[in-house]
């Protein structure tokens, strides 16, 4: 007897049950079934690089308010979205970037610049400039005397100076802050005198940064004019460590995550990150900027950090990956002289030599607003699939490829043909000398001249 | 600054933890204190950024026989390929799970014991034993207007025909619902359909038309001239049509541009069929040569005698992504032919009644219709490789009395064989043909119009470059080969290290990854086990070389690009093998775990060594 069936699909499962619902659908996962699946992942990696570069519109908005560059920027702690900022006309002011309103704005805060602001707490903002005071401000809407936002203020208490301030921090959670100036000095909030002064032996710098790290809230780093950085510890008054580089540095921040890691924007055009374990030779490198850098900051998470330059641009750039920065920049924008990832990490806030304080987002290419989860599945996938094909030549090249200013363009050119002849010609004198006379020396140990303790 | 130290060792950073870790335990062992508070803000914020979401958590223990990744320097490099790997293992361990989930069973004919065969069942058996609604595929359309083609969209659920003197229809034959139905008046020759059942392309007697589901004409296209066979690539929105003037043509029917045009320069052409899973068009033609197309390629990527005489059918088998292929010439002879290899058929048989045409079904079922009835060929035999021109077991057979027989086609994911011929189509059933179990996000022959209209959208935003079409379609995401050209004369180059190019830079400072080359180079030079240590630079290797001990065989094959195949150096190579399969054979005799050769008379005859 002979057995027969027929293939027969049966309507009832593959129809909906009631008029309205859904089409069940069926998946058969044999690769036979699906044939160029590769292929068509790669179109669809394609199109995923595509349309991130053009959903790729990171300019948020321009905060006006200053008339001279925006010399530097603090956030509230505590706070996603208030903003302190201090200019060189002397103008303070803390914005609420979400409204794009002022908080609190002293037209003449400081006689010259405003080198340096910093919360004190959740209310008072304490900020010192080159007319050498530092001077504590009430940041809440109506202060005890009244006086709006935009009315003349009255610090609540000036702390007065012998020098030249050129930075100032807050200590995490005692009462007690640190400037510098020629020397580092700490205050307590109480005091109108420095309760100490800090400075590393034989040294006649000017200290241009100082940073308390904020998970050992005792330890302070700054960074001078004699191209060095310095390690303190206020319990024992003393400079622990110093390391002198070849270039000074500009700008510097501690890693909120790594308490051990800090970020140094320094003059050659590069970052570096020291692990101040080991400050024979720096971490990490970080190459791009075509000018010196002016201003660096983590982001809260410590995976990517922000810097800007000179060069008009402002990257932001993974932890640990040394090249091919995110790069913003606009016709309008000017040497960008500060810069701040905000609190929750999407945004990132530069302040330049035009007097304007511009929002960006952290991600290019990220939608603001409401998101639906289909949506977010779709990023997601284009997301992954980016990463899955970033090797083939075609869709690495378009998510890689940035535009940038033709003078930055120009002169990224240029730096690359003299570091790649520089390069080159020491290949060569090391070829006509003796052997084993001079050795390569890797990048990383070029950086630091001396370790001092 | 030792709190500061001792905070950061608690956290760890990756890279850095081997140093840490003995320091750690060393120094401090009250270090790990602060951890097991559980109230470090540091390193929750770090936990909370660094933890893996728990799609990619390993569930398990990564699977067996994952390839390992030991001989790569670099450690972030090394994990991400480890894990890489592992997702891939079990990506097709959870594949074969999702086997489960095929519900439907193939249709099938079962004889008990060697007197039954299958080719005895006829249709009105088959039709009995099938299902009411299986049965409804057997059907007989009479129609006027000469032998009828037919084609079905690639879900199945759409049949578009057309007759030789020019009446096309497009139907819906599972319902019956009529799209459009023509009488154009002019010879016609071939149908197809495009992306879904929405669009239908005719090859009339001058040029292609292109007509919309209600039969409106939207396109004539002209650059095909006297087209006689159409084929659609789904995946590449091409239309392809060969003709009479011997030029295959390829239009973009999303574009509308025309991609391609290739001269066969091997006069009309009226046998032509895609290949499914490669998107190559194969062409028969009337000196008995078939030939593969890419539009890339400007000559056929294979030439290929196959018949003597006309080639008058052609199908790539889908079951087996296009690995093997029927055709069939016009003296009757069908051969099933190997795509990866073009020596010579794998079977070939004679039919009675002339030149026959195919179709291979999705199952692997091989439909032959010749003469006065339709055979069909289960699949083990047809592909076994097999000397002699015997027909290989029938499967089912079905006479038709309308001749000519001039289309095959097997309708997807059914078990029906529409038969087009002088008194219109008969569609018979060939359980096993088809598929059972579709996949919606490609065909469903049940979508609504909605999905129809979405899928149309995404296939239009996956469709592949013409370009991209190839003999092997997995050329795709895989490794450029390695350059041949180098700078390099005997492993030295004038040029400084910086101006190097970066794979000849890491070769000088020994991190090419050359592990593979190292492993042909192993086994070449013999098994002694030569352990090399995983990582020494090439000047090192060559000052530790052993020398004098007869190696200068050796020396020459290393010598010896790998790529080229010299005929010195494979001679070279042979004999050392040769050697060394001597070499092992006396070391085995040696021991007593073989027997020496006996020495016979007809040694005398062997050719020296």
């Amino acid at each position: 007897m002979v057995k027969i069936s027929v293939l027969q699909h049966a309507p009832s499962s593959h129809l909906p049950s009631r008029p309205g619902d859904p089409t069940p659908t069926s998946r058969n996962l044999d690769p036979l079934m699906h044939p160029f699946a590769k292929a068509r992942e790669r179109t669809r990696a394609l199109n995923a690089a595509k349309i991130e570069r053009i959903f790729a519109k990171p300019f948020v908005a321009a905060l006006e308010g200053h008339l001279e560059a925006v010399e530097t920027m603090s956030r509230r702690p505590e706070s996603l979205t208030a903003i302190a900022s201090g200019s060189w006309d002397g103008g303070l002011v803390v914005h609420d970037i979400a409204e794009r309103t002022h908080l609190m704005r002293v037209n003449d805060a400081h006689k010259g610049k405003v080198t340096g602001v910093c919360f004190a707490d959740e209310h008072r903002l304490l900020s010192c400039g080159v007319d050498r005071n530092v001077k504590l401000w009430d940041t809440r809407e109506v202060d005890e005397n009244g006086a709006g936002p935009s009315e003349a203020r009255k610090p609540l208490s000036i702390f007065p100076g012998k020098t030249a301030f050129n930075s100032i921090d807050h200590h995490r959670s005692d009462p007690v802050f640190a400037t510098a100036s020629t020397i580092v000095q700490v205050w307590d909030e109480t005091k109108s005198a420095p309760i100490s002064n800090l400075t590393f032996p034989t040294s006649t710098e000017t200290i241009s940064a100082v940073k308390f790290n904020l998970a050992e809230s005792s330890v302070l780093a700054s960074i001078g004019s004699d191209r060095t950085f310095t390690l303190y510890d206020i319990r024992t008054g003393k400079a622990e460590r110093r390391v002198v580089m070849q270039m000074r540095s500009n700008a510097l921040s501690w890693s909120p995550t790594f308490p051990t890691s800090v970020l140094l924007a320094s003059e050659d055009h590069n970052l570096y990150t020291f692990d101040v374990r080991n400050l024979s030779n720096p971490s990490h490198i970080y190459k791009g900027h075509v000018a010196a850098v002016t201003s660096c900051d983590w982001s809260p998470t410590g995976l990517e950090f922000v810097s800007g330059g000179w060069d008009r641009t402002v990257r932001i750039w993974k932890e640990g990956v040394g090249t091919q920065p995110e790069v913003y920049h606009t016709k309008r924008m000017q040497r960008v002289t500060s810069t701040l990832f905000s609190a929750d990490a999407r945004f990132v806030l530069s302040g330049s030599d035009d007097g304007n304080l511009r929002i960006w987002k952290a991600k290019a290419s990220e939608k603001l607003g409401i998101v639906t989860t289909r949506e977010r599945a779709a990023i997601e996938y284009r997301d992954s699939l980016r990463e899955k094909w970033k090797f083939d030549p075609e869709v690495g090249k378009i998510s890689r490829t940035r535009h940038v200013p033709k003078p930055v363009h120009k002169a990224s050119q240029l730096k690359r043909t003299m570091l790649d002849a520089r390069r080159v010609k020491e290949e060569r004198r090391r070829k006509h000398t003796r052997a084993g006379d001079s050795k390569p020396k890797a990048e990383r140990k070029r950086v630091v001249v001396a370790e001092q303790s | 600054m030792d709190s500061l130290f001792a905070k950061a060792d608690a956290i760890r950073p990756v890279s850095k933890r081997r140093k840490t870790d003995k320091d750690d335990r060393r120094s401090k062992p009250s270090g790990s204190k602060q951890t097991e508070g559980g109230h470090d803000k540091t390193l929750n914020s770090v936990a909370h950024h660094t933890a893996l979401p728990p799609s990619l958590r390993p569930s398990s223990p990564p699977p067996e026989g994952v390839k390992k990744y030991n001989h790569i320097a670099n450690p972030k490099l090394r994990t991400q390929l480890t894990r890489q790997s592992n997702l891939a293992a079990r990506q097709k361990a959870l594949l074969k799970d999702a086997e489960l989930l095929l519900t439907e069973d193939a249709g099938m004919i079962e004889v008990e014991g060697e007197l039954e065969k299958t080719w005895r069942v006829s249709q009105s058996e088959v039709t009995q034993a099938a299902g009411q609604e299986a049965a409804k595929g057997r059907k007989e359309w009479v129609l006027d207007g000469g032998p009828y083609r037919s084609r079905y969209t690639r879900n199945g659920r759409h049949l578009a025909i057309v007759g030789k003197k020019g009446h096309v229809a497009t139907f819906d034959w599972q319902t019956g619902t009529m799209h459009s139905e023509l009488q154009l008046g002019e010879t016609c020759r071939d149908i197809t359909f495009l992306h879904d059942h929405s669009h239908y392309a005719v090859a009339q007697k001058k040029y292609v038309f292109i007509y919309d589901r209600d039969g409106v004409e939207l396109h004539r296209l002209k650059s095909h001239i006297e087209p006689t066979r159409l084929e659609f690539l789904p995946y590449h929105w091409l239309l392809a049509s060969v003709g009479n003037s011997g030029w295959l043509k390829y239009q973009d029917t999303s574009t509308g541009k025309v991609v391609t045009e290739h001269r066969t320069k091997l006069g009309a052409c009226t046998t032509m069929a895609q290949n499914q899973h490669n998107a190559v068009i194969h062409l028969g033609h009337q000196n008995g040569t078939v030939t593969l197309w890419t539009p890339n390629l400007p000559h056929p990527a294979v030439r290929l005698l196959a018949h003597l005489g006309p080639v008058v059918g052609l199908s790539v088998d889908p079951s087996t992504g296009g690995r093997y292929m029927a055709t069939s010439g016009q003296d009757g002879s069908v051969k099933v032919w190997d795509c990866r290899n073009w020596k010579g058929a794998v079977r070939e048989w004679k039919t009675r009644g002339g030149g026959a045409e195919l179709e291979w079904s999705q199952k692997g079922v091989l439909a032959v219709a010749t003469g006065g009835s339709v055979n069909t060929y289960a699949k083990p035999a047809i592909q076994a490789s097999f000397t002699g021109s015997v027909q290989p077991p029938l499967y089912l057979t079905h006479p038709i009395p309308h001749r000519p027989l001039v289309s095959v086609r097997f309708c997807p994911f059914q078990d029906i064989l529409t038969v087009g011929h002088a008194a219109g189509l008969s569609s018979i059933l060939v359980p096993g043909a088809g598929e059972p179990n579709f996949d919606s996000t490609e065909a469903d022959p049940f979508e609504n119009k909605r999905a129809r209209r979405e899928r149309e959208v995404k296939t239009l935003l996956d469709k592949i470059q013409p370009d991209a079409i190839t003999l092997d379609p997995e050329f795709v995401g895989s490794l450029a080969p390695e350059p041949k050209l180098t700078t390099a004369v005997n492993d030295k180059t004038d040029l400084t290290f910086a101006r190097l190019p970066r794979l000849e830079r890491l070769r000088v400072s020994g991190k090419a990854d050359e592990t593979e080359d190292g492993a042909d180079a192993g086994a070449a030079e013999g098994s002694d086990g030569e352990a090399q240590p995983a990582r020494t630079s090439k000047a090192e290797k060559e000052k530790k070389k052993m020398r004098g001990k007869n190696k200068s065989l050796k020396r020459y094959l290393r010598k010896q690009r790998k790529n080229v195949i010299d005929p010195k150096a494979v001679a070279v190579r042979e004999k050392l093998e040769k050697q060394r399969a001597e070499r092992k054979k006396a070391i085995a005799i040696a021991r007593g775990e073989a027997e020496p050769r006996k020495p016979s008379a007809l040694d005398r005859f062997r050719r020296p060594t």
